[in-house]
């Protein structure tokens, strides 16, 4: 749905990390696509993904939970849903998949819903958006400012290119380049590195800590010695992980040096020129502000 | 696996292998052990048994050491193993499996907290149709304690868990990160039917 020359419309499913303890990318990714064209409308009423939870231990949860929201989305009469968070992405499009090829269970979980799963909406990822922006030279005509010095890993994780079920992307697997061509039209050197998309196990941080911590340990130390000055992701777990446990990485394996942990819409939207507390990067566990203050982008 | 010499008696592997082949999807079967999995496993070199030896495991009929194999819990669901496997198989679906029949055959995880972290977090997605990432972290440390104070490291092993949580909490109000506001969904009838649903499927 286009309005005006510039706005478009696109179905948005925060999903609840965004609505809980990362509410900045919610706002991040609001501001930034705003200023690219592009309008959120959050879908009504959306309910929990079930996430790595529910396809741990529960195959029709993992399944009905996130067919409720593409039935709601399906009635939204938009044709796209944007799902920033990775694992929320992960299992909708997975649900979509098995509904697709499941008539019977498509059925069983429609008789229960107000609002059926119909098939339509297509999910993309904030990478699969901000590529394509990248690509036409939106991105670099609307970023006043440069990343001049940014040495970004990009951590793409587990959740945005593996998947459970058969599923086709449009990056490479092992080796994906969406968020390197993003960092690049801001003006940034992402570095190459081999643990993009290793785990940091943010479902283990809470309930087995000595894995999630070792995992991460492994990714820093690669970056580091690659040399990084950053790390930047899409996803809040990776985040919300990385960020949070980065100083207890550091002291059990006696890692000198810690790395701010960006959502890429903090990159674009400084380059955009909106400030560090409107893209509320003080919210960060490991200290952001300084690298900015450093680096200051122009 | 604990024998010393591995006998392959078809009649007796075959029960479980049908059910973990029918439950996961995956054709074990398949599986000519390259081991590529092995080698993108992360959590491999801390469990021991990576999913091609879970694989074999399941291929001989080893139920219990199957179902108590610390690859099932530690398994970080990263999907590694099976995007590499030429054969397509995902063995972080065949955990997901055997975590189910573990717990239908009443058998304690290895890793309690695991199973105690997914079953709250599915809990307080029931009561409200979203996580509530305060409400769940309770339910799961309430959870916790009632096991250690039962079976395991007593009052000295809660304090130290509280204190933990505690200091990441306390982190995570002065950075604005924690969440106090009650998100509840207004359709929450459509989510109760869905477990109730979820309930019979598994029972039946």
């Amino acid at each position: 749905m286009r309005l005006g020359a510039e706005t478009m419309q696109i179905a948005y499913y925060p999903g609840c990390t965004l609505h809980a303890s990362s509410g900045l990318y919610d706002i991040q990714c609001k501001k930034v696509l705003k200023q690219l064209g592009l309008e959120l409308k959050e879908i009504e009423d959306w309910n929990c993904c079930g996430a790595t939870s529910a396809s741990k231990t529960d195959d029709f949860l993992a399944v009905a939970l996130p067919a409720r929201n593409l039935g709601i989305a399906d009635a939204s009469g938009l044709s796209e849903m944007l799902i920033p968070c990775s694992s929320c992405y992960n299992r909708t499009l997975v649900s979509q998949k098995i509904l697709s090829e499941d008539s019977e269970l498509t059925n069983k979980i429609n008789t229960e819903l107000s609002k059926k799963v119909q098939g339509k909406i297509r999910i993309s990822s904030i990478l699969d958006i901000l590529v394509s922006k990248a690509n036409s030279g939106e991105i670099a005509e609307k970023s006043i400012k440069k990343w001049e010095g940014l040495k970004p890993a990009c951590y793409y994780g587990c959740l945005l290119t593996r998947f459970p079920r058969d599923i086709q992307i449009s990056d490479n697997i092992e080796n994906p380049q969406g968020m390197e061509t993003v960092c690049k039209a801001l003006g940034a050197e992402p570095i190459d590195w081999g643990y993009k998309t290793d785990c940091c196990g943010a479902s283990a941080a809470i309930n087995d800590t000595d894995t999630s911590l070792f995992l991460m340990s492994q990714i820093i130390k690669d970056a580091l010695a690659r040399g990084a000055n950053c790390f930047v992701t899409t996803c809040p777990m990776c985040q919300m992980n990385m960020d949070m446990y980065q100083d207890q990485v550091c002291e059990r394996y006696g890692i000198q040096k810690k790395l701010p942990v960006f959502f890429i819409t903090e990159l674009l939207g400084i380059a955009m020129g909106f400030t560090p507390q409107e893209m509320q990067i003080d919210r960060h566990f490991i200290d952001s502000l300084g690298l900015l203050k450093e680096l200051k982008p122009i | 696996m604990s024998s010393s010499v591995l006998q392959f008696r078809p009649e007796f592997s075959q029960p479980l292998i049908q059910e973990v082949m029918n439950r996961s999807g995956q054709n074990i079967l398949a599986c000519y052990q390259c081991r590529r999995c092995a080698a993108g496993c992360p959590v491999g070199e801390e469990t021991g048994v990576t999913p091609d030896r879970l694989i074999r495991m399941i291929i001989f009929g080893e139920r219990e050491e199957v179902l108590n194999n610390l690859l099932v819990w530690k398994c970080v669901a990263c999907y590694t193993c099976g995007t590499r496997c030429p054969n397509n198989i995902q063995t972080a679906r065949i955990n997901e499996t055997l975590k189910q029949l573990s717990k239908e055959a009443h058998i304690e995880p290895l890793l309690p907290k695991v199973s105690t972290f997914h079953d709250a977090f599915l809990r307080s997605t029931s009561h409200f149709g979203r996580v509530n990432e305060l409400e769940f972290i309770v339910l799961y440390e309430m959870q916790n304690a009632k096991r250690e104070l039962k079976h395991g490291g007593g009052w000295k092993a809660v304090a130290a868990e509280m204190k933990n949580q505690a200091k990441l909490g306390i982190s995570m109000v002065k950075k604005k990160r924690m969440h106090f506001r009650l998100d509840k969904i207004k359709r929450l009838s459509e989510i109760k039917r869905l477990y109730k649903k979820a309930k019979d499927e598994a029972g039946g």
